[in-house]
């Protein structure tokens, strides 16, 4: 994502790794869990809302990280970088539900506005940088 | 905001990336600074006055 030179950012990058991780594990539970019936009823909604669980625990990280970095001129970059991805995600997902409303596009399942977040966060953080070489 | 930063630097003959190691900030961040795309705080802005010696006017003034 970035050089990790200093100890926030290297802390940063450690903790989203094991949210990551989690991430993985809880949505493959809950896609063998409930899509092949092995867990039903109320343990299925448990199973279902876990994978949220690590989501929400990026977003603190995410704000401890921001707290913790001393470089102001990378928090900038930053942030930059994050509100990119929100107004790219939120265009996305607007464009493409109305298209879906109108026939026009196959049906995105809301699982994939999570990572797609992040994909715009990685692609607008080398370019905010670049406004600043 | 103009800056004297890459005079004051030169005359010391440091690298950007030894005023980010001073400053404990990324040589970007220099970099960013110098050129003058970037404003530092104003903490930032006494710290390196202090680390040159200086006043923060006698580093940066106001773009004409």
């Amino acid at each position: 994502m970035w050089c990790t030179s200093n100890p926030a950012q290297r802390l940063y990058v450690a903790r989203m790794m094991w949210a990551a991780l989690f991430c993985i594990v809880f949505s493959s539970a809950a896609v063998l869990g409930i899509r092949h019936g092995h867990v039903t009823g109320f343990a299925s909604y448990v199973l279902a809302v876990l994978p949220a669980v690590p989501v929400a625990w990026t977003l603190v990280i995410t704000g401890a990280y921001l707290s913790a970095e001393k470089d102001e001129f990378q928090r900038n970059l930053y942030i930059q970088a994050i509100l990119c991805g929100v107004a790219a995600t939120l265009a996305v997902v607007t464009a493409w539900g109305y298209m879906e409303d109108f026939g026009r596009a196959p049906r995105l399942g809301l699982t994939w506005v999570y990572p797609m977040f992040w994909i715009f966060v990685a692609v607008a953080k080398p370019l905010v940088g670049r406004r600043y070489r | 905001m103009k800056n004297r930063l890459r005079v004051l630097r030169a005359e010391r003959e440091w690298s950007q990336g030894d005023l980010a190691k001073r400053l404990e900030v990324s040589r970007q961040s220099v970099n960013a600074i110098e050129t003058g795309k970037f404003d530092p705080s104003l903490p930032l802005a006494f710290k390196l006055a202090r680390l040159f010696g200086m006043r923060i006017e006698e580093i940066f003034s106001e773009e004409e």
